[in-house]
């Protein structure tokens, strides 16, 4: 069966999967799934037969995680969704991420409030990874405007990058056991120390796999007494971070991405701190090739005027062909695909509900 | 006593531009109503109408926040900051 670039797109009304041949040319739509109920997160899992995994955070009955087996034709509800154990004091809200782990089944969750769990099995049970979740720290963090969630998570060997909202960045080294802050350089914009040792509000963090230690943050700038501290780099495993945000519109967004097959190149969406919009009203996507030594403004295509509209933080991504194209969601239903890494856009569907988050895969 | 109350960016419109005032308080619940007396709107822009300070406002004494202390109970020292901040806030 030829290949097929599939895109997971969760809403706060349901999931939607759309796909294409690899040209792109033409993605039909379906869904949505979990009608009516909020997809924070999504993820196509390409170990071994591909699946499609979404959280479904249904305000009135809790919380599910939706599992399809056949490329989003279908999905059923896993045996069971993360859960805090009894006496812990803690309800889950929200599934924010959802990873692959490192053997073939194995999964992560990042929920709300800030706790981490893994599932061996396929989604259908799950366990509370303890070294996080109940860190130390875990009940001095603070919920952002988006809740207290653990929203990113990056396995690299035995190391474990969290993200968490307002907790920081934390860091594993023995497999997920212990975790520790490791925000040295990332700042803060709503506390009186500009650089605590934990607390930040981290938006998103990336990394590419064929550079050993370097990672990509996108940190919750937008401070004007504390310029630059939105958008971060490091070079040793995430121990230290330094800004890259020098030639930005903004250092305020939510996304980073990584291009598929160079380290050097790192995508962000700026948008003015007090709107969380579009600077001026007129989208663009910024592109560095040089690891945040530079940017380039990407907009061919998109409005030049008049766009008002948030992209989450999981809502872009970029797929992994050889001339790669990178996708974002709009708060105002929009999926925009960006050819040539981002050089010329097109809008794929333009009348979605709200859109929170946006994957794809090529499979 | 004397103390400092920095007046965050958004706020400073109301306080003629002033980053930071001092006060003679020795709570921050009178720090706060000073901040009344002086700064009115500085003031409305940090407590309601019942006198609560804002949801989506915090208060800090030095690097703690008031929520970790005693509230407006907290007791201020001479040369102790009051730092107002908005709270973190996306989407």
């Amino acid at each position: 069966m030829p290949e097929r670039v599939v895109l997971a797109i969760g809403t706060k009304k349901g999931l939607f999967v759309a796909d294409a041949a690899k040209t792109r040319q033409r993605f039909s739509l379906r869904g949505p799934f979990g009608p009516g109920v909020a997809v924070y997160a999504a993820l196509i899992d390409t170990r071994g037969t591909p699946r499609l995994f979404a959280s479904s955070c249904n305000a009135f009955f809790g919380m599910k995680v939706l599992r399809s087996n056949d490329l989003g034709k279908s999905f059923e509800e896993t045996a069971s969704a993360p859960a805090f154990p009894e006496n812990d004091g803690r309800a889950l809200q929200n599934i924010w991420t959802l990873e692959p782990g490192n053997d073939g089944v194995d999964l992560w969750a990042g929920v709300e409030p800030a706790a981490l769990f893994k599932s061996r099995d396929g989604g259908d049970s799950w366990e509370m990874a303890e070294g996080i979740s109940n860190h130390e720290h875990a009940r001095t963090w603070h919920p952002g405007n988006g809740g207290l969630c653990l929203h990113t998570l990056i396995e690299d060997g035995d190391r474990v990058h969290v993200g968490i909202s307002t907790g920081g960045h934390y860091l594993s080294e023995d497999g997920g056991e212990t975790f520790a802050p490791s925000n040295s350089g990332v700042g803060a914009g709503f506390v009186p120390d500009p650089y605590p040792e934990y607390g930040q509000c981290v938006h998103k963090i990336a990394r590419h796999p064929g550079a050993p230690g370097r990672l990509y943050m996108q940190n919750h700038g937008g401070w004007p007494e504390r310029p630059g501290i939105g958008v971060l780099r490091s070079d040793d495993h995430g121990r230290t971070w330094r800004s890259i945000a020098e030639g930005l519109p903004s250092d305020f967004g939510f996304p980073i991405v990584v291009h598929p097959h160079d380290p050097d190149t790192v995508y962000v969406m700026p948008l003015e701190p007090p709107t969380r919009t579009c600077p001026s009203g007129a989208p663009a996507v910024w592109r560095s090739e040089n690891g945040g030594g530079s940017w380039k403004r990407l907009a061919g295509g998109m409005p030049k005027k008049e766009t008002f509209f948030t992209v989450q933080r999981d809502a872009m991504d970029i797929d992994r062909l050889k001339s790669p194209a990178l996708y974002f969601g709009t708060t105002t239903g929009q999926i925009w695909m960006g050819r040539d890494g981002g050089e010329e856009w097109t809008c794929l569907f333009d009348s979605l509900p709200p859109i929170h988050v946006v994957k794809v895969a090529v499979v | 006593m004397t103390i400092t109350i920095r007046i965050p960016l958004a706020l400073r419109a109301y306080a003629r531009g002033a980053s930071e005032i001092t006060a003679a308080a020795s709570t921050v619940r009178s720090a706060l109503a000073e901040l009344e007396r002086d700064h009115p709107l500085v003031y409305r822009g940090v407590c309601d109408e019942t006198g609560a300070v804002r949801r989506h406002v915090n208060v800090f004494v030095n690097a703690d926040h008031v929520r970790d202390l005693s509230g407006l109970d907290t007791a201020l020292a001479p040369g102790d900051v009051l730092t107002i901040m908005p709270a973190v806030s996306g989407g």
